[in-house]
């Protein structure tokens, strides 16, 4: 056997044998499915309750407008008296939403002005936005209604002031509303990829120095490359399946869990996008794989290497994040980004779109290349003379 | 067969050896004694490849240490300062795994372990994981693995470092039949009365330079003195770390 593989194996049994590094690969798979899985329900909750529940609508100054009063409580809507100050009541989040009706509304009215009504609410406060939305609606219908009878009433057809009426067609399917819940996937997988082998990689170099087993194994013939490879080599069998778990985790969540009782709508990945996802994602099990060896053998305990490789999922998350909200357009340019390329795949294979084979195979060369690179900077930082204590 | 020359090494402000040079010859046991911190571990560490000497020479039989590292590293078994062992594996499979980095197949190996199990007592314990070995117990891994590969060059920084009494009288005999054997002994010891016991030939470092230099009996004449103790006294300059 060479001295690759003789390191390899030691290095699995020694790992597999370690109940900490199965538990952190097998828990780091399913905290992404996990997370999706309780957002899907909760939201989903959040979302059903408040659409069917009466809203309950506090209105000060009820007796100012009795026809609206009287209109909101046909639209199932439960009138509550208002909370003495409005705006503190909202910004504390006692009550989602308020509408006051001024005093002047009464006279604005009947004379034929616009009779204003305020309503007070927190924009910044995701869950009080579906209620507060429902009020305004529900005024507006109110003012369209007034509005068209009062032109009628004067000979003229209500359709005259609409010179233009727009209809909007929301070509999104269910699916690709779902994509809000789906875009969070590929960074997931990629967190996935770079915790799953953290555990064992750490142990393999910092944990080695830490438990005085590296001195004398660097006295055996062996040379220092062989002793890098065969560490990292050892570490991809489990980056490899905390992926292949996580990918399965979110199959069972979209395809098997019952997403349409929460949603309103079923998910669904099909097999042949999660195979693609996955060979995707491959080259980013070398890519983590190498700079956690780099990391952990600059840090001269465990516990120092177990700080840093955990922090180092957050920067691939930065771009991913940014890919949920700024819509960038998969480019040459994007795929040299080591991650950033995969994360961009993974979201045209997940809206069902066909990959361009060019920006696949920018992103694996670029994504092999850095980690060919950072391995080479691994073998360099073990043939130095100070792996033996760690220092810098 | 060890020869060193002239070693100087320097880690930052710190002198570490200013001029070590020595000859270990096989069929011998070669101590090399002096205080904490005289410089017998880093000696060693170039001798075992790990540090590359700033200034001077060191070949094991006529291996460049610097040059020839894999060739001497197949030449020597060591007992490095840091000893530790693989918890998750067993004492056999630390053993195994050190003669397949040497390069033994399993035909010559397993037959190999079992020798080293028997020869150092090791039955009780060779099919249990090394975790919560004692420091015994450890040690007896560690040396198991250093000499699996059957090196003529045995090379032990401390061996006796925190051992109890019965653990230390086995590791004596052990030194003395690795020198029987023919091999080339050298190792390193701050406690004069081990030195004296085991040594043919002793090697007196102090402040990273070798000081004084033979048999016990030789040394004895040098210092003009009956009591060894008091010969190292006098050849060291000061009684600092000895005991």
């Amino acid at each position: 056997m060479s001295g690759v593989t003789v390191v390899f194996f030691k290095e699995l049994v020694d790992n597999l044998r370690d109940r900490r590094s199965l538990f952190s690969t097998l828990g780091y798979a399913l905290l992404g499915p996990g997370i999706i899985l309780l957002l899907i329900v909760v939201m989903g909750n959040m979302f059903s309750e408040e659409m069917e529940k009466p809203l309950e609508l506090p209105v000060s100054g009820r007796e100012n407008a009795p026809a609206l009063v009287q209109f909101l409580k046909q639209r199932n809507v439960v009138l509550q008296d208002a909370p003495a100050d409005p705006r503190e009541a909202v910004r504390k989040g006692d009550v989602d939403v308020v509408l006051i009706i001024p005093d002047d509304y009464g006279e604005d009215f009947g004379a034929g002005q616009p009779a204003t009504v305020q309503i007070v609410a927190d924009s910044s406060r995701t869950s009080a936005m579906p209620n507060a939305q429902r009020a305004r609606n529900l005024v507006e219908q109110y003012a369209r209604q007034t509005g068209a009878l009062r032109l009628l009433a004067r000979g003229v057809s209500p359709t005259v002031v609409n010179a233009v009426s727009v209809e909007t067609v929301d070509v999104s399917t269910p699916q690709s509303q779902a994509l809000i819940f789906l875009s969070m996937l590929p960074y997931f997988l990629v967190m996935a990829v770079f915790l799953g082998g953290a555990t064992v990689i750490i142990d393999m170099t910092a944990g080695e120095r830490e438990r005085n087993s590296l001195e004398p194994l660097l006295i055996n013939p062996i040379e220092r490359w062989q002793l890098v490879l065969g560490k990292l080599l050892a570490s991809l069998p489990f980056s490899t399946a905390t992926l292949i778990a996580s990918l399965a985790a979110f199959a069972a969540v979209f395809n098997v869990f019952p997403v349409e009782r929460f949603m309103g709508m079923q998910l669904s990945v099909d097999v042949l996008a999660l195979l693609n996802i996955f060979l995707i994602c491959l080259p980013m099990v070398f890519l983590a794989g190498a700079l956690q060896m780099v990391i952990a053998t600059f840090t001269r305990t465990h516990k120092e290497a177990q700080t840093y490789v955990n922090w180092l999922p957050l920067i691939p998350a930065l771009p991913g994040m940014a890919l949920a909200f700024l819509p960038v357009k998969p480019t040459v340019w994007a795929m040299l980004i080591p991650t950033f390329g995969q994360q961009m795949l993974i979201n045209q294979l997940m809206r069902g779109e066909v990959l361009d084979s060019a920006h696949v195979l920018v992103s694996i060369v670029s994504t092999l290349l850095v980690a060919g690179a950072l391995i080479l900077v691994a073998i360099h930082l073990y043939g130095r003379e100070d792996i033996l204590f760690g220092k810098k | 067969m060890i020869q060193v020359t002239n070693l100087h090494k320097s880690f930052g402000e710190v002198h570490a050896l200013r001029g070590v040079t020595f000859h270990a010859p096989d069929g011998q046991i070669t101590g090399l004694l002096g205080p904490n911190g005289a410089g017998k571990t880093t000696t060693l560490r170039v001798l075992y490849t790990l540090l590359a000497p700033d200034v001077g020479d060191a070949f094991v039989d006529g291996f460049d240490v610097r040059a020839q590292a894999l060739q001497v590293q197949e030449r020597i078994g060591a007992l490095p300062d840091a000893r530790g062992v693989y918890p998750r594996l067993t004492a056999r499979e630390n053993v195994r795994y050190y003669g397949r980095l040497h390069g033994l197949d399993n035909a010559a190996l397993e037959p190999r372990i079992d020798a080293l199990i028997e020869l150092l007592d090791m039955h009780d314990i060779a099919e249990r994981r090394a975790d919560g070995f004692s420091t015994g117990e450890r040690l007896k891994v560690a040396i198991a693995r250093a000499i699996i590969h059957d090196p003529a060059n045995v090379l032990l920084d401390e061996p006796t470092n925190g051992l109890d009494v019965m653990s230390t009288r086995a590791m004596r005999d052990t030194i003395r039949r690795l020198r029987d054997e023919g091999r080339c002994v050298l190792f390193s010891s701050h406690i004069m009365q081990e030195v004296a016991v085991l040594c043919d030939h002793i090697v007196i470092i102090a402040r990273g330079k070798v000081v004084g230099a033979g048999s016990p009996d030789e040394l004895r004449r040098i210092a003009n003195t009956d009591d060894l103790e008091d010969a190292f006294v006098d050849i060291i300059g000061t009684e600092e770390g000895l005991e």
